[in-house]
């Protein structure tokens, strides 16, 4: 199941290239996962204290720097630059040199771009809690913080651009595409944020125009671009099955690239903008449905007679999930913007719904499969426990779907109240509290689950995983399986 | 997909489309909107603000008001923030062009604050405890135009923010509704109205219909003056029960009575108050922030925009109109 049964002697070299190629990778990939694991451990802590004090408000709440509004910028911050960023990049990483057919050069650069993020993130971190945040959100990391994130992430650029040039092989895969987007979409869109934010600032509302334009493209340009091409490569890979259809996948992807770019400013519907702006983005939002409906089809026909592999490959089963959720994310992102429901649920826990669902059960969940399939290549070892993994994808399963169900509910009937002038205010907040406790409990899953990735990820990093030459699979594999593979 | 080019020229083609399209034409079309003012050129709106403003505005950012509180009323036909009294009309791009950052806000978990300054009294309220000074932002020297806004009169463009909050200093002369041109020139001044439907008797219940807490606790002070942002900032439940804001408490000081007691303690009634001897007197940090939050303000009429209840120049203060006939009834009181 690991990789298609081959037995011909060219096979034997092309294995072992891989595993040349792999090895090559270890240092860097490693560094970038480890960082990343700290900082998602980090951010879980941060959050569940962010989900409590929001229906606790009292707690802790004399000490400045864990005051609620400190507080939920740097949980988010870390996920998005500590976290996610990080992990996307480990993972683009690695896929970068498979795809290229060639050894990781250039190390050196890839690990002082490391370096330099963790360093970046810490001081944003630290500067949003001593009070130093820029009250643009998505964008609070302070000026100094900023400036190292973007020194560090040209390193890592200039090593994708690098690898480009000594790759093998005329064809680009679908994930590179994507993974070249990522790329290069990233900086532009970071240092256009920066600029016209705080360099040459533009007029009054046209920053917050700005700051969603940054926001959703990160989003869809960077974290969902990372993902579905990681989704293009696992799938196929992990059943041993080319991807359904080139075509399908060319249209998904360049409609992706120009109606996803477009979106953001359905976030401010209503606002003090020409209405222009705010149709164009509801407009792109509703394209997007095209890419989600080729993507969608292209992993659900490549997958077709595949599925119940994913009762046995954790990386299958965790991607599968990602890219299911891309759809329910895609949708939920129409719904929400179409103006008669904004009106609802514009101000409300639905927006965070909203985030949650792309951030984690479409990025998080497809770089968690990924994970899997990559780490024991850079160690050598296999995972130490199939229950552990079982519990890390039911634990995160569970947690995001309860967390997106009660934020959406919750939103929407939080919306309805604060859409009814007769009710009081406050009316709208008391409505929402009972599902921000219950989004607690989600939190509480999630929790969970991360530690027992991290503690099962510390397994592996100890050397303390299996020697084998069979990956963990989730359940025995059996004669059933092993029939049609 | 073969050869890079085609990939290059897509890629960068896709992003440049839409960073034009969002963010450069949009500036093009209103990133270099002007103040508006009348024919004399007076009566400009909005006018920058600086010193303890600014700065209040930057305690906003860094304790992350944001993320509950929004700064902008949607159009009467688009929602219910103008019925709920958050303004009397819908926030234009005008409103912001000297706020940097600016708090357009996606979340309301706590109420719209875009006119919280203009829902202030104009006066310190409760006359009961007058010797006992109202705390106040008192705006320090002239670093605002609105610190030198009352003696101006006709050209303060947003009166009931900064005009009305130096209640502390009770020698400086206080632009009272009575001895301003306020009559005169009613878009440019506090009406009346709104001073007597905040200003009266605190324990008298507040009529302002949309106000969030309807009944108010005998001996605070008056809702939206700067002593209650004090107040509201340091014990949001005391308050209001229901409140889910976190309080402030590190921007404010625990201290020991010195001599007498500072003009600028806040006044407590219940468990909040300190034991005897001591006093809670508020931060710059704090000051500044009140100061920031009075001068929210966008009652001022825009000319491109149309008020609520049609004329343009309707009063300032968006608590004062009565509710038109067949708007709903005022919300009920909290039964908790």
């Amino acid at each position: 199941m690991k990789e298609p049964a081959i037995s011909a002697v060219a096979g034997d070299t092309e294995q072992l290239e891989r595993a040349y190629i792999d090895a090559s990778t270890r240092v860097p990939v490693l560094m970038f996962y480890t960082s990343a694991m700290a900082w998602l451990i980090l951010g879980t802590l941060l959050a569940g204290f962010v989900s409590f004090k929001l229906h606790s408000p009292d707690l802790l709440s004399d000490v400045s720097f864990l005051t609620w509004g400190r507080v939920r910028p740097a949980h988010m911050n870390v996920m998005v630059y500590g976290w996610a960023s990080m992990a996307g990049m480990g993972t683009a990483i690695w896929l970068m040199a498979r795809l290229c057919r060639t050894v990781l050069r250039y190390p050196l650069l890839l690990v002082a771009g490391a370096g330099f993020w963790n360093l970046g993130v810490l001081l944003g971190v630290g500067g949003i809690l001593l009070g130093d945040s820029t009250g643009y959100q998505w964008l609070e990391f302070p000026g100094y913080a900023a400036i190292i994130l973007f020194v560090a992430y040209t390193l890592v650029a200039s090593w994708a651009v690098l690898m480009f040039r000594y790759r093998r092989g005329e064809q680009i895969y679908i994930t590179q595409w994507y993974l070249l987007g990522a790329f290069l979409w990233f900086p532009w869109l970071y240092a256009a944020g920066q600029l016209m934010l705080f360099v040459v600032p533009v007029q009054g509302v046209l920053q917050s125009a700005v700051g969603w334009w940054y926001a959703n493209n990160l989003l869809f340009l960077w974290f969902g671009a990372i993902a579905l091409g990681t989704a293009y490569y696992m799938i196929p890979k992990v059943i041993g099955r080319p991807v359904y259809s080139y075509h399908l996948a060319t249209i998904g992807f360049w409609s992706y690239a120009l109606f996803s770019s477009w979106t953001g400013m359905q976030r401010l519907v209503d606002g003090p903008f020409p209405a222009w702006m705010i149709t164009t983005s509801i407009a792109a939002t509703i394209l997007t449905m095209i890419p989600v409906a080729t993507v969608g089809l292209n992993h659900h026909m490549t997958m077709q007679g595949y599925f119940p592999l994913m009762r046995y490959s954790p990386t299958l089963r965790f991607t599968v999930f990602g890219a299911m959720s891309y759809t329910v994310f895609s949708v939920v992102g129409v719904l929400i913007s179409l103006r008669s429901v904004a009106r609802y649920v514009n101000f409300t826990q639905a927006s965070i719904a909203y985030s949650h669902l792309g951030l984690y059960a479409f990025f998080t969940m497809v770089i968690f499969g990924s994970m899997y399939y990559i780490v024991p290549r850079l160690i050598g070892r296999e995972w130490r426990y199939a229950s552990l993994i079982k519990l890390h994808f039911w634990a995160s399963a569970y947690g995001i779907g309860l967390m997106t169900l009660m934020l959406l509910a919750g939103g929407f009937l939080q919306g309805s109240s604060m859409e009814d002038p007769s009710l009081a205010f406050s009316e709208s907040v008391e409505t929402a509290l009972p599902y921000l406790r219950g989004r607690s409990l989600a939190g509480l899953l999630l929790t969970a689950s991360h530690f027992i990735f991290a503690y099962h990820f510390g397994l592996m990093l100890l050397g303390l995983g299996r020697t084998s030459t069979v990956p963990t699979f989730l359940n025995p594999v059996e004669a059933e399986a092993s029939g049609g593979h | 997909m073969k050869g890079l080019a085609p990939l290059f020229l897509g890629i960068f083609g896709t992003f440049a489309f839409s960073w034009l399209g969002l963010t450069v034409v949009p500036n093009w079309q209103i990133g270099h909107l002007s103040p508006q003012s009348d024919e004399e050129g007076t009566d400009i709106y909005p006018q920058p603000q600086s010193g303890m403003f600014e700065r209040g505005a930057h305690v906003y950012a860094a304790n992350g008001c944001i993320y509950c509180h929004s700064q902008q009323v949607r159009a009467d036909y688009a929602a219910d923030d103008i019925e709920r009294k958050w303004g009397n009309r819908r926030s234009a791009p005008r409103d912001y062009i000297f706020e940097r950052p600016v708090f357009l806000g996606k979340m309301r978990m706590g109420q719209d604050i875009a006119n919280i300054g203009a829902r202030a009294p104009a006066e310190p309220a409760s006359p009961a405890p007058a010797g006992v000074a109202a705390p106040a932002a008192s705006p320090s020297g002239g670093t605002s135009p609105g610190a030198a806004a009352p003696q101006g009169g006709a050209p303060v463009a947003s009166p009931g923010a900064p005009g009305g909050s130096p209640p502390a200093s009770p020698s400086s002369p206080i632009s009272k509704p009575p001895t301003s041109p306020a009559p005169a020139a009613p878009p440019t001044t506090a009406s009346p109205a709104a001073v007597a439907a905040n200003a009266g008797p605190a324990t008298s219940p507040n009529p302002a219909a949309g106000a969030p807490w309807p009944v108010q606790t005998a001996g605070e002070p008056a809702m939206y003056s700067a002593a209650w942002h004090h107040v509201h900032l340091y014990s949001p439940r005391s308050i209001n029960v229901d409140s889910n804001m976190p309080s402030y408490r590190f921007l404010y000081e625990k201290r020991r009575i010195r001599d007498a007691r500072s003009a600028d303690a806040l006044q407590f009634t219940g468990s909040d108050a300190p034991p005897e001897g001591w006093e809670i007197v508020p931060s710059f940090d704090a000051k500044c922030l009140v100061a920031y939050l009075m001068s929210l303000n966008q009652s001022h009429p825009l000319k491109d925009v149309r008020s609520a209840g049609g004329a343009p120049a309707a009063p300032a203060a968006p608590a004062a109109p009565a509710p038109p006939a067949g708007s709903p009834p005022p919300p009920p009181a909290p039964s908790k």
